[in-house]
């Protein structure tokens, strides 16, 4: 299977990110071409056209997402690009962010022709200082080479992007509780309806992207919607960006063809699991992902369909591979913990159900576990299971309910033994 | 904060009119830059520049886990303990920080050098174990390069 | 008019309702602790939610608009299942204060415990600790861990008071309910509304803390005489069967709390806080006993005196009460109206540091019925005006009137309800009755008639001012 590159199409130097060596790459020609010659309704068509998938967990569909913006409504229309990334095991946009600052820039600019955006926002989390310096100087370079402004590029589009650095909070990777954020409040998510794209940022129209999904757009103008859905898989069509952590000999981002086959990119593109171990599971794309073991793998693709008929998904992208003689009962403890410590408090379910989760793996892992918790721990997560206001409880609960599903024996194992079936400890050597 | 204010009227122009209420966060970053905390004071300097109720800077200042109110030692060393960090030692980590600092998270170093934090996952799982520092990522930790990077503060 | 389907049953609804407002103007209840007809959608504590039918998940009824042909179920078995697990989760770190806790009987948790779940916590960790007895302002007290982040309260500062005093600080099952550290709690003269959104007993009213279990206590629709506004009250005392001698007569008979009484058209659902302390203004000491110039008198001898001096007169002038009821002002029409110059008193005036009036419900005019004496009697004595000098008798009725405006030879009857110096310094006083202890009504400064109840029983001695009224009238013509 061809192996196309959309994005990592260029060696990362230390100059990599200019604009001069963005444009010299053909950079902003898309902006061009799109200010040139196309209205901003043909931008939503070839978008849609093309098919892609949101590539920051939920996989919902760019150009279905912007077709619920009203062109010409009288309101200003807000665009926010999603740099929180904060699920854990995900580092791939900070790829986008420190190498190709530019790409995400242009096909901002791009999208806030195409929606009618006069002010657009990078939404990047506040422990991103070293990408954020990186886009705060493309952005700057992009202001002097006329890229932003009153008159982008000497025509009528006029837009201006602002950096809004979050300051610590997982929750603020939500649509609605990023969007809050930006108003200057808690990162609280917000109850639907009213969707985002009809009341949004201070109440008006806003349309939020990850950072990849919009990085795709100006390789879509460029070479046109149908030769993207051509890329990937039919129904999920294009590349993603695969960063990859944990038990693996070769961690870190890689752009793969969507449909590539699962255990070739962990055994061959990655060099397979540490030490040499067998591979005891995975957990395909961020935390908030079902665990898939080892075996379960071995037929399937990485594209969506495929995962969800293993019941998991691509979510974030963000992979994270366990070798075998990890204790997944103290795996399970790292995440509760920190679905605790991150949940905003707002609704019953999760603000009550997240602590109550926490204090039960705590008291299983001391040794003062009980049979019927891990009953507990299922109810708790399917009463958050689509109960909340937003996706943390239900993620809490996927995670959850997935190490249970799989690997139950352990936790039956450290309830009757007060003590885990392997020596307890999450760190793999590195080397055999 | 008052000298801070002509630097805040130009971030300002940035944004749309009517967006008042969103300077609170990027002020407060700066006001802690400065000073290294919030104070009362600032908070109500805040107050008198945005026209935003106070109660909603009280609000973000506690609900968001990179400001503080409190000064804090001159170096903040922040462990990463999520999940790819803990599958490639990030306990280990914590540990021989815990034991060469002679403080647990949350605490700060006698000489006012060192303050310790647990973090959660900061996207850098490709390089775990990560600290970080201040404001800059350290990443593949061992505790060799702990002692190294603890002996160049000054 | 879209028309939706409660439990199969078609009801009208109104075109930008939620299914929660929909159900509860059509008689359908759907359990709610968050949602507030007043205030914004919070839709964070899931209780309400519905069943729509076809679907095999639940959703808030708070926050889903009614559209042409929905279907909900508001009491299905899944439903009614997701109930117990809100139920069960909002209790988990609830503690079981019920037995201390100022709520107990008017509890909406306890309300819904029993009537949606009933059963044990299945938890067996130990629950989050808290605040208790967080000083919220001076007039109330927090307590943390029974607080379950309805947010009613911040909402209520943020939409209605806008006073902005509340918000949540931290984040998760640490959040804590507090006020902006410059205390303006303190300054929102609405605040203790929130006591009574508070579905719980996480907010309580520090005078009323520990006074009486609420059982004890019966409502007696009034209306607070604060200002022209009028505010329908409920005034809360001992119900006649739980008089108990054990307790002392003044726990008896006294204001235990005093409550809104929804009125749309006067105050809504809400007062302010100078509602609240109506015991403030009623139990003050009383006048008990009639006196001449100091001496002590029966009723009777009282008023036949000022019979006498009314008879005798040239020129009396009257000075009314802007806190005589309707029915008061109308008998002293009828029985002295046409014999006396009357000028409308008020009573009361704003006090220093009382607020004036705002947007919301305060007026400037601190008296109940100045609407009502005004149509009767055109006018108004503004505290200053110079009597004309040839006035012999002054009948000052209730209180708030500078004696040292008096004409120097003027004769004076005055009708009070308090213990004052001036008492002693009339020809003759009588001691008058309260409106909490009798029927009456009053006229708000739109022209709204409100009525009020009586809750005590006069005390011995003192008579209704509309008794007195037509017992020392002199008809014309004719001698006492």
């Amino acid at each position: 299977m061809a192996n196309a590159k959309l994005l990592m199409t260029f060696p990362v130097t230390a100059m990599s990110h200019t604009l001069a060596e963005y444009r010299a790459r053909g950079g902003y020609g898309a902006l061009e071409k799109v200010l040139r010659q196309m209205t901003p309704q043909q931008v939503v068509t070839e978008v849609t056209a093309s098919g892609i998938q949101g590539r920051g967990g939920a996989a919902f569909p760019m150009g279905r997402k912007w077709g619920v913006v009203h062109p010409n409504d009288g309101q200003p229309h807000y665009l926010c690009a999603n740099a929180d990334e904060g699920e854990p095991g995900t580092f791939k946009d900070r790829w986008i962010l420190e190498f190709a600052p530019h790409l995400l820039l242009e096909s901002m600019l791009i999208a806030s022709y195409a929606l009618q955006v006069r002010n657009a926002f990078v939404y990047i989390r506040g422990e991103f200082d070293g990408p954020y310096r990186r886009l705060a100087g493309a952005l700057e370079e992009a202001y002097e080479a006329g890229y932003l402004g009153e008159h982008v590029l000497g025509t009528d589009f006029a837009c201006d992007l602002v950096i809004y650095r979050g300051a610590g909070s997982y929750v603020c990777g939500e649509a609605s509780a990023l969007i809050t954020s930006i108003e200057g409040k808690r990162g609280y998510p917000r109850n639907r309806p009213p969707r985002l794209t009809v009341r949004g940022l201070y109440q008006k129209p806003t349309v939020i992207n990850n950072v990849e999904t919009l990085s795709n757009i100006a390789w879509i103008i460029n070479n046109g919607g149908e030769a993207f859905k051509k890329v990937g898989h039919p129904k999920d069509p294009g590349t993603r960006l695969i960063s990859i952590s944990g038990h693996v000999a070769r961690p870190g981002v890689y752009e793969i063809e969507i449909g590539h086959p699962f255990a070739k990119f962990i055994f061959d593109d990655c060099g397979g699991v540490l030490g040499g171990r067998a591979l005891k599971g995975v957990i395909p794309g961020g935390i908030s992902t079902k665990v898939l073991t080892g075996k379960e793998i071995e037929p399937l693709t990485l594209d969506n369909p495929s995962l969800a008929s293993a019941g998991s998904s691509m979510g974030s992208g963000g992979m994270i591979v366990i070798a075998e003689g990890t204790c997944m009962v103290r795996l399970l403890q790292v995440l509760l913990r920190f679905y605790h410590h991150e949940s905003c408090g707002q609704c019953t379910p999760c603000r009550e159900g997240m602590g109550w989760l926490h204090r039960i793996i705590d008291r299983i892992v001391a040794g003062e576990g009980r049979p019927e918790d891990i009953e507990r721990l299922y109810q708790i997560s399917k009463w958050n299971d689509g109960t909340t206001i937003c996706g943390m409880g239900d993620a809490a609960g996927y995670a959850t309910s997935g190490i249970l599903n799989k690997f139950r024996d352990e936790f039956e194992y450290w309830i009757e033994h007060k003590r885990s079936r392997f020596d307890g400890t999450l760190e793999c050597p590195r080397s055999s | 904060m008052q000298h801070l204010i002509p630097e805040f009227d130009k971030l300002k122009q940035r944004y749309p009119a009517g967006f008042e209420s969103s300077l609170v966060l990027p002020c407060l970053r700066r006001i802690q830059e400065d000073r290294g905390y919030v104070a009362s004071e600032d908070i109500d300097g805040l107050v008198d520049y945005l026209g935003v109720p106070r109660i909603q800077i009280e609000e973000v200042l506690s609900f968001y886990g990179q400001f503080r109110r409190k000064p804090i030692g001159r170096c903040h060393v922040q462990a990463c303990r999520n999940i790819s960090c803990s599958l490639l030692g990030a306990e280990r980590i914590l540990d021989h920080l815990k034991e060469r600092l002679g403080i647990a998270p949350g605490e700060t170093t006698p000489d006012g050098r060192f303050t310790l934090s647990t973090v959660e996952c900061l996207a850098a799982c490709g390089t775990a174990p990560v600290l970080m520092v201040n404001d800059t990522y350290h990443e593949s930790m061992t505790p060799e390069k702990i002692d190294a990077l603890l002996r160049s503060v000054p | 008019m879209p028309q939706i389907f409660i439990n199969g049953t078609p009801v009208e609804a109104e075109r930008e309702q939620s299914v929660m407002e929909a159900a509860l103007a059509n008689g359908f209840y759907i359990p709610y602790f968050c949602w507030h007809p007043e205030l914004s959608v919070a839709g964070n504590c899931r209780i309400c939610c519905v069943q729509v039918e076809g679907r095999s998940w639940v959703e808030i009824a708070c926050n889903m608009p009614v559209s042409e042909g929905l279907r909900v179920l508001t009491d299905s078995e899944p439903v009614k299942e997701y109930r117990k697990s809100i139920m069960q989760l909002m209790t988990l770190n609830h503690p079981v204060d019920c037995g201390i806790c100022d709520k107990a009987g008017e509890c909406k948790l306890q309300d819904y415990h029993y009537a949606y779940n009933g059963a044990r916590s299945i938890s067996v960790d130990t629950k989050v600790r808290s605040t208790k007895f967080h000083p919220l302002s001076e007039r109330i007290v927090l307590d943390n861990e029974r607080c379950i982040l309805c947010s009613r309260c911040v909402r209520f500062t943020r939409e209605i008071s806008k006073s902005n005093a509340l918000g949540i600080v931290q984040r998760g099952d640490t959040s804590l309910v507090r006020a902006a550290e410059d205390h303006p709690l303190d300054a929102d003269p609405y605040s203790d509304n929130i006591i009574d959104l508070c579905p719980v007993g996480a907010l309580l009213s520090r005078p009323f803390l520990y006074k009486s279990r609420v059982w004890y206590l019966e409502p007696t629709p009034s209306v607070c005489p604060g200002c022209a506004r009028g505010c329908n009250v409920a005034i809360w005392h001992r119900k006649a069967e739980w008089k108990l001698h054990a307790l002392d007569p003044q726990q008896n008979a006294r204001i235990d709390r005093v409550t809104p009484r929804e009125n749309a058209e006067v105050n809504g659902p809400w007062i302010c806080n100078k509602g609240r302390d109506l015991a403030k203004i009623y139990e003050r000491p009383r006048a008990t006993q009639a006196m001449q110039k100091g001496k002590i008198v029966d009723l009777d001898t009282a008023l036949v005196a000022a019979r006498r001096l009314i008879d005798g007169a040239t020129r009396p002038l009257a000075l009314v009460s802007s806190w005589g009821s309707n029915e008061e002002l109308e008998a002293f029409r009828q029985a002295l109206g046409g014999r006396f110059t009357a000028w409308v008193k008020s009573d009361h005036v704003r006090q220093a540091g009382e607020p004036l009036a705002d947007d919301l419900l305060i007026v400037a005019d601190k008296n109940p019925n100045t609407a009502a004496a005004r149509a009767l009697f055109p006018q108004q004595d503004d505290g200053e005006r110079a009597f004309p000098p040839d006035i012999d008798l002054v009948l000052v009725w209730g209180e708030g009137f500078d004696f040292a405006r008096l004409p120097p030879k003027a004769r004076v009857i005055f009708m009070n309800s308090y213990l004052q110096p001036e008492n002693g310094h009339a020809d003759v006083f009588v001691p008058i009755s309260v409106a909490t202890e009798r029927t009456g009504h009053y006229t708000n400064f739109q022209g709204t008639v409100s009525a009020f109840e009586p809750c005590f029983a006069r005390p011995a001695g003192v008579a209704d001012a509309a008794t007195v009224f037509a017992a020392i009238a002199v008809a014309e013509g004719v001698q006492a």
